[in-house]
């Protein structure tokens, strides 16, 4: 995956390595709890990967 | 009759206790989890420097455009500011791209996103360390 050229990420593998790094940060930042940590991390990140993905398929008709 | 309108003199406990907080701010910039580290908030801390680190990393090794000063228009100046947000993990951002941004594919465009989210990230997580210093429940 690292060439001499740099880092190589697929589309979805930049959106889903995105999506889980900020949702930990959240999920760190914004909740005290170990417990209320995880259900935040797994909510937002769940969040994400859905407007991720729907935003795909609304652009997808003017894609050609 | 007392002036409504006059401000009580601040007592110097809370300057001082202002001002640690501004510390405490200002070193979670520089580098990222240490506002929250010097305040024994240790998960915090090591869940902001590795997040910020690895979107850093991520971000110069996909050659994304870490901006300068010398930017030409208004998104190059919010883009500076952004990623000036990382503090000194902008320097290793740069010493990580030595052969410069390349944003003629769409790796480099994503790279350079994830350099300005680790800013935007890293101030936000500054703001907290400075807001938990002055006592707010976070």
């Amino acid at each position: 995956m690292i060439a001499e050229f740099g880092l190589r990420l697929s589309h979805l593998q930049a959106m889903l390595l995105f999506a889980i790094v900020i949702s930990i940060a959240f999920g760190f930042l914004g909740r005290r709890r170990p417990a209320d940590r995880v259900k935040y991390i797994l909510w937002s990140l769940f969040l994400f990967l859905l407007v991720g993905v729907g935003i795909g398929w609304a652009m997808y008709p003017f894609s050609r | 009759m007392a002036d409504e309108t006059a401000v009580p003199a601040a007592a110097p406990h809370a300057s001082k206790s202002e001002a640690v907080a501004l510390l405490f701010g200002v070193a979670g910039w520089l580098v990222p989890g240490l506002g929250h580290a010097l305040q024994k908030m240790w998960g915090r801390a090591v869940a902001c420097l590795l997040t910020i680190g690895l979107l850093v990393f991520v971000g110069a090794k996909m050659r994304g455009n870490l901006f300068s000063s010398s930017g030409n228009d208004a998104f190059d100046s919010l883009g500076y500011i952004a990623d000036l947000g990382t503090g000194s993990f902008y320097l290793v951002a740069k010493s990580l791209e030595k052969d410069g941004a390349d944003v003629s594919h769409a790796d480099g465009d994503y790279g350079t996103r994830f350099l300005a989210t680790a800013g935007v990230l890293n101030l936000l997580a500054a703001l907290h360390a400075y807001e938990a210093a002055r006592g707010r429940k976070a």
